[in-house]
């Protein structure tokens, strides 16, 4: 170890000069990067370089897992670290399971944030709200420590003794099985790939929570390869989603938002924008931002795609017994379908095999393999299959299997049916960071590391590699399932070896580097990403036609009942982030409740059952009942009432305390309850596949309420008609301009159409230097709350819990205004980030006694902690009302909590005013880094917290004074507007337009 | 005003034939004696609520902010409310002792002591909400511009918030001033009257009162130029006032007519918590022959008037804002009126514009009761007339994502009460130990006085 450390030392000085010493140096190369990767450019090698962050040899040598005496001290820290300022490692975030790569934010040796790394070929910059968050989870004091055997917590080394005798008696004899979630790492693969060589009879089982086994079902029948296709929203012109809600929680959102976005950028090179049709049932975030959504019964998907795969197939269908609104829409969707022959994807997130064969059908008749899908170099996000699963399961029933490692997946939630099969397994080796429903039930309970303190290697897409670093000594002794496999089969060796061998033996042989292993392995780590240049695609993979299986979903619902639709949310997904107040808080995309799973019903059916927001439901379908609160939201299948899974987790009542207390404060959770209400149970299993929306069920309604913390009260922006005024009916809030507008538009005709108005007043505001501005693209922002999370973590913004949400007290900087135009089928979401604007004539700063809220010479609002004596004047008068008070002082009693706060931003005290900064601390370091280097700023140098994490790019920022900006050319878009102009407050950040065809805006487009 | 009372009626405003010597008992008597077991009664009342109070704002400065029921939208509720209500309660003393003073209108004598001192105690009610309203009270002193050794950080001139500091400072002092050199030559009488450690502290107070001819001369003159000087207040102070909301660009609030409807608004409430206050006093101190029904009469007229203008200015502001063509105001008093708030509009329209003008019927004018009825609604419905502005304008305002809706907590309630309780305690205090009645002006209004003030006094005196 103490080579490495030296090796590090070494090697970190002499790449010192090679490196920038600040990643905001890197900011401008990003978008040329991203140029060259979109290229195919070999020349991207000296740009990822610049991309990556902090020497992975320092890291090496700083982070070994969990011995101190290899940890390196500050006092003889490598040349890069230096106290007080920030380095950045590229690694890879697992926590959605898109495995999206990440750049941290290192201060002092401790990550502080993760951000999208620019240079991943899959996510290419920004990262989802989950991902974000999951640095909480890295400093939660509640995770597990160390190991627990059968009598009690082990050593690691007697953990291990233990278990390599057991897997020594058991290999030649026993059944071995393993259960986990999707796992891509290859060298952890190959790992558990070692263990099954060696047993008699072994498996590897894996399973997601959420599944998405059905498409790579298809695949293996229509295809021969079991894999997701990797799907290329980008190259498509229409776009036609069942249920997936691609933007939000489906496969590879943060993916899936940059292509969306890039497919839809009107001022983009694209002769056709991406028009994109949904279909669903429930209300998702990818369906409220399609130019058409069409509500669709569960049952009515596998008719509606056979309607469309033949008639695609040249055949003459009639109705078969579809709503006439739906097959008026179908019908139009194939006209538009045929003349994007090339260019039109489909896709679906049913669970059940015969709809994903259509589907692939369908995309086979669209000639879209090879173009909108690829299966030749398939995404390896999801892997689950549901069949392995539903074959475990016989077999722990049958009491066969000896040994069950699980890990990555938590069954007895996921699965409830499963507990007394899973207690028939001779012994249970379950590694997970926390107590949770399966932890009971292990033998042995090992502590697992956290992303962000441990080593390993992803393939996210075939061939293409990224990697995981640690960023800190483990804190709670936490393994890695690669390190405890080899060490349980006799084969023990440091983690980071393991890793390192497999890479020597595995992939660089056929890479033909040209270089030593050593050197061109670092180099990757130090990228963060790696694209194999080795591995040829599996030859192409030709569509093969199969023999649809019978459905298996009823046609009918029975009278009066409903069906129950369960679906995901990007903050809980299938319940692996119960433990983070952070996503616990982020209010739903759609719904904008947190800290709540709820029943959603369509407003005519809650009215015909008497139901409102808030009141309690039984719901009581075949297989027992639940008792939830209901939602009532618009745009549903009046025959569904849906619920998010992934709630009501064991260990979440530790949010009983969260938020301030005091003498009228109620508890976020009941003593001893829990967040939300587990619906794993409702997960049927059909044709060896779970199915998602498969029970009916009758609602009671029961006494009592339960108020949902709602952060938003009013949810359009027309306003209440009996109190709506002649002429001024709808706020001009979200502006939506006809596609034809826009695109028919020459550049000269471009141009700023801000109204400027007459001043009575001198101008007191010159802004001889810069200028600072912001800019949200409406067209491009889908709502998707990465950003308020990314806020959340650079501005140590913090969490009040339900009640304090309920009182309308949420803290965020950056909210995400959700308004919905339209009702059922013609429902449109329209989304608005909104942050302090920054306003030049602020009607904040002049009301203020004291002082403490004053305008910079950039144009920046600045908000005095020191000075402020919170009259809240300030916010009173401010329009956009996003001045946040503390009411309290807020607990950070949680010292392990608090290594997550962002060191450049001051802890506000109670008492005191604060709001968006334009994260000043950004702008002020990269301006120090500039000076250092002698330079002057360059432009999108500075990037804000919100817009770094923006998967779709919708957030720019800029110096306004210069012309040549990024944000002035937005500024200077002919759909450029203030919020609020009329006040002639004359605000720092704009807004562009949405722009939509003007026939999907239906009869309540407003002129 | 002149003919509020008929000048020929002067001769009766004192009822009861009362002699020089007896109106000095009367007024006297009371400091003198035991407290009634009323009184005690009201105290113990008074002071509960203030206790009550008390332990509200303890604990909402120990907490936070939170402990109210504001939010990211709200703002200010029931703060600033209460403040904007108790300054406009103070409004009647200034009026009555230094407009009335001007104006020579004698019939003020028998109230404008306790008028006064009902200011003095309904500015230090207010003067508490700007302070517990702010986020860290403990830094209140940074509101004033004072030399400091934080590099040149000074106040901001353009923040209403300030003006309001000045504004109410301004007036607290010229108010008690006022009322404390008015009070001298009582003082002096109590101290005549008076034995061992009352004597002592009544002739520390009373400025070694003489009773001469000179003194009275340069009495006379102070408390001209004083009331020279409160008069203008009275105009000022609330429309320094209304510039908090007037100049704030939230639709409900930005609106020109604030000043004077603030200014009439508190002379409205003002009486009628001046009249509410005398009925109580006049039974519980038998004080019926000082404050006769021609007083009340006076006053009731003063309300019925006042309150007309408040009226007007409602439907002003309502036509401002349907004229104005402006959506925003128009949306703001169409929610102000119809929207979720919309009772607490309803209740301070029956109380201000509909109940006040019952008082033309001179049936009502003469009953007691229904004048207390009447004056007690006007002072409900003048707290409303505030909380409606705040928080009805507030509640809803530019983006439909950020409205809000608004309920009081315990300790609001709580402190809402002990702002009465210190205003009532503070008042039976004072007429347990001060003359709540003008003595020495009294007696220049009684009908038999034909000597001057300073001879009769002299007479007291010796």
């Amino acid at each position: 170890m103490k080579n490495i450390q030296r090796d590090a030392q070494v090697k970190s000085s002499r790449k010192a000069d090679a490196l920038p010493e600040n990643p905001s140096d890197l900011n401008p190369s990003i978008a040329r990067v991203l140029d060259e990767i979109e290229e195919g450019k070999s020349s991207s090698r000296r740009s990822f370089l610049r991309l990556a962050g902090f020497s992975f040899a320092a890291t090496a040598g700083a982070c070994s897992r969990g011995k101190p005496q290899t940890a390196l001290p500050l006092v003889q820290t490598a040349p890069e670290m230096i106290p007080g300022r920030a380095y950045w490692v590229a690694t890879t975030s697992m926590a959605c399971g898109a495995g999206c790569g990440a750049l941290v934010r290192c201060r002092d040796g401790r990550p502080v944030k993760l951000e999208g790394n620019p240079g991943h070929p899959v996510s290419q910059g920004g990262l989802c709200p989950a991902c974000q968050a999951s640095l909480l989870g890295l400093y939660d004091s509640k995770r597990l420590q160390g190991a627990r055997g059968p009598e009690g917590p082990l050593s690691e080394e007697l953990l291990d003794l233990q278990l390599r005798d057991l897997f020594q008696n058991l290999r030649s004899s026993g059944k071995i099985r393993f259960l986990t979630g999707t796992v891509n790492s290859p060298s952890t693969l190959s790992q558990i790939q070692a263990c099954l060589e060696q047993c008699s009879d072994g498996r590897h089982v894996m399973y997601d929570g959420i599944s998405r086994s059905a498409i790579l079902e298809a695949h293996q029948m229509t295809h021969g390869v079991r894999g997701l296709p990797r799907y290329r929203l980008d190259r498509a012109e229409v776009l036609v989603s069942f249920g997936a809600d691609f933007l939000s929680t489906w496969v590879s959102p943060v993916e899936f938002a940059k292509q969306y976005a890039r497919a839809r950028r009107p001022e983009g090179s694209r002769s056709k924008l991406l028009r994109h049709w949904q279909f669903e049932a429930n209300l998702s975030l990818s369906g409220g931002n399609a130019d058409v959504r069409t509500r669709i019964a569960p049952w009515e998907e596998n008719a509606a795609l056979t309607y469309l795969s033949d008639r695609l197939a040249g055949q003459e269908r009639s109705n078969p017994g579809l709503p006439a609104l739906l097959i008026e829409r179908l019908d139009q969707l194939l006209k538009e379908l045929s003349a994007a022959k090339g260019a039109a994807l489909v896709i679906s997130d049913s669970n059940e095999v015969r709809q994903q064969l259509l589907v692939n059908q369908i995309n086979q008749h669209l000639n879209g393999y090879g173009r909108t899908l690829d299966v030749s170099r398939p995404s390896l996000q999801w892997q689950g299959s549901d069949r392995d699963l539903h074959q475990l399961r016989q077999e722990l029933e049958n009491g066969g299997v000896d040994l069950l490692i699980v890990q990555g997946c938590n069954p007895v939630y996921d699965l409830p049916d499963w507990e007394e099969a899973l207690k028939k397994a001779g012994h249970i080796v379950y590694l997970s960071r926390h107590e949770d429903e399966t932890s009971p039930l292990a033998t042995w309970l090992v502590s697992e590391s956290h992303d962000l303190e441990r080593w390993d290697d992803h393939q996210p897409v075939e061939g293409v590699y990224s990697f995981s670093q640690p960023l800190l000594p483990g804190l709670f002794a936490g393994r890695s399932l690669r390190h405890c496999l080899a060490s349980w089969r006799g084969a023990a060796a440091e983690d980071v070896e393991l890793l390192k061998k497999f890479w020597r033996e595995k992939i660089y042989p056929t890479e033909n580097a040209g270089e030593a292993f050593e050197a061109w392995f670092d180099r990757n780590l130090q990228r963060g990403v790696y694209a194999a240049k080795g591995i040829e695609p599996a030859g192409k993979k030709e569509f093969q036609r199969v023999e649809l299986p019978a459905p298996d979903s009823e046609t009918e619902l029975s009278e009066g009942k409903l069906q129950l639709v369960l679906y995901s949310n990007p903050a809980m997904q299938d319940g692996r982030h119960a433990h983070n107040p952070w996503l616990h808080e982020l209010p739903d995309p759609v719904t904008k409740v947190c800290w709540d799973n709820y029943l959603s019903l369509a407003p005519e059916t809650a009215s015909k059952l008497r139901l409102e927001t808030g009141d309690r439901v039984r719901v009581e379908g075949e297989i027992g009942s639940f008792e939830i609160p209901v939602l009532v939201q618009v745009g549903l299948h009046p025959q569904i009432a849906a619920v998010a899974l992934g709630y009501g987790r064991k260990g979440t009542d530790r949010f009983a305390d969260i938020g301030p207390e005091w003498m009228q404060s109620k508890p976020t959770v009941a003593a001893g309850g829990q967040v939300g209400q587990s619906v794993s149970s409702w997960i049927a299993w059909k044709n060896q596949q779970r199915r998602f929306s498969a029970h009916e069920v009758s609602l009671v309604k029961l006494g009592g309420s339960h108020k949902l913390a709602c952060t938003q009260d009013h949810h359009r922006m027309e306003l209440p008609p009996h109190l709506a005024p002649k002429g001024g009916e709808v706020r001009d809030v979200v502006r939506v301009l006809p596609l034809a507008e826009v695109q028919g538009q020459t550049e000269q005709e471009h141009g700023s159409k801000h109204h400027v108005y007459k001043d009575l007043w001198p101008d007191d505001h010159p802004y001889e230097g810069k200028r600072w501005g912001m800019a949200v693209d409406l067209n491009a922002c889908t709502g998707c709350s990465s950003c308020v999370i990314a806020c959340q973590v650079e501005n140590n913004v913090p969490v009040v819990g339900k009640d304090e949400v309920l009182r309308h007290r949420e803290m965020s900087w950056i909210r995400i205004d959700r308004y919905f135009e339209g009702e059922g089928d013609q429902l449109q979401s329209h989304h608005q980030p909104v942050m302090c604007q920054h306003c030049s004539k602020a009607p904040c700063e002049t009301v203020c006694p004291v002082l403490a809220t004053t305008h910079s010479e950039e144009g920046l609002n600045q908000q005095v902690y020191n000075r402020c004596v919170g009259t809240r004047y300030c916010a009173n008068n401010c329009p956009y009302k996003v001045r946040r008070f503390n009411w309290f002082d807020y607990p950070r009693e949680d010292q392990l909590q608090n290594l997550s706060l962002n060191p450049d931003v001051t802890v506000r005290s109670r008492g005191v005013m604060e709001k968006c900064t334009l994260c000043v601390q950004r702008i002020q370091d990269a301006k120090a880094e500039a000076r250092r280097n002698g330079r002057p700023l360059e432009d999108g140098e500075i990037q804000m917290a919100c817009q770094q994490s923006c998967p779709s790019q919708a957030i720019v920022f800029g110096d306004l004074n210069d012309p040549e900006s990024l944000i002035s050319k937005f500024r200077n878009n002919s759909r450029s507007y203030d919020l609020l102009e009329e006040l002639d407050i004359q605000p720092g950040v704009h807004y562009l337009a949405k722009v939509r065809k003007q026939e999907d805006r239906g009869d309540h487009h407003r002129g | 005003m002149d003919k509020l009372i008929h000048p020929a009626a002067d001769a009766q405003l004192i009822e009861g034939n009362k002699s020089l010597h007896q109106v000095t008992e009367d007024v006297f008597q009371p400091l003198e004696r035991k407290a009634s077991p009323s009184w005690w009664l009201a105290f113990g009342f008074a002071s509960t609520a203030l206790a009550i109070g008390l332990i509200s704002v303890v604990y909402q400065i120990k907490v936070g902010i939170g402990t109210w029921g504001l939010d990211r939208t709200i703002g200010w509720a029931f703060d600033i409310t209460n403040f904007v209500f108790w300054v406009g309660i103070g409004h009647a003393g200034t009026l009555i002792s230094a407009v009335l003073l001007l104006l020579r209108q004698k019939w003020r004598t028998s109230i404008n002591r306790s008028a006064e001192a009902m200011t003095i105690f309904a500015v230090i009610c207010a003067g508490i909400f700007p302070l517990i309203h702010m986020g860290r009270p403990w830094l209140f002193y940074w509101v004033f511009p004072y030399p400091n050794t934080r590099g040149s950080l000074w106040v901001n001139w353009r923040s209403p918030l300030l003006w309001d500091v000045f504004a109410i400072g301004t007036y607290f002092t010229i108010s008690l001033v006022f009322w404390y050199v008015g009070l001298l030559p009582d003082l002096a009488t109590a101290r005549d009257r008076a034995r061992g450690i009352r004597k002592k502290i009544f002739g520390f107070f009373s400025l070694g009162w003489t009773g001469s001819a000179r003194t009275w001369v340069r009495y006379e003159m102070a408390c001209l130029l004083l009331a020279a000087l409160a008069t203008p207040l009275v105009v000022s102070v609330h429309s320094v006032v209304s510039t908090d909301f007037a100049t704030a660009n939230l639709p409900g609030w930005h609106t020109t007519v604030f000043p004077p409807y603030f200014v009439i608004g508190a002379i409205f409430s003002g009486f009628a918590m001046v009249l509410s206050l005398m009925l109580i006093a006049r039974k519980v101190m038998g004080l019926q022959d000082y404050i006769t029904m021609k007083h009340i009469s006076a006053m009731c007229k003063v309300i019925v008037f006042t309150g007309t203008i408040v009226g007007s200015a409602y439907a002003t502001e309502l036509f401002m804002a349907w004229y104005s063509g402006n959506p925003f105001e128009q949306f703001a008093f169409n929610n102000r009126v119809f929207g979720p708030m919309g009772w607490s509009f309803g209740i301070m329209v029956l109380c201000n514009v509909i109940v006040p003008q019952l008082l033309w019927f001179k049936r009502i004018r003469s009953s007691i009761r229904s004048i207390f009825l009447i004056t007690i609604l006007v002072n409900v419905g003048m707290w409303f007339e505030r909380f409606v502005i705040i928080v009805s304008s507030l509640h809803r305002d530019f983006l439909p994502s950020s409205w809000s809706s608004y309920r009081p907590t315990w300790i609001e309630l709580g402190t809402l009460l002990g702002s009465f309780g210190l205003f009532f305690t503070l008042f039976l205090l004072f007429c347990r130990f001060l003359p709540m009645i003008a003595a020495s002006e009294v007696k220049s209004v009684l009908p038999k006085s034909t000597a001057c003030p300073e001879a009769e006094s002299k007479k007291e005196a010796a």
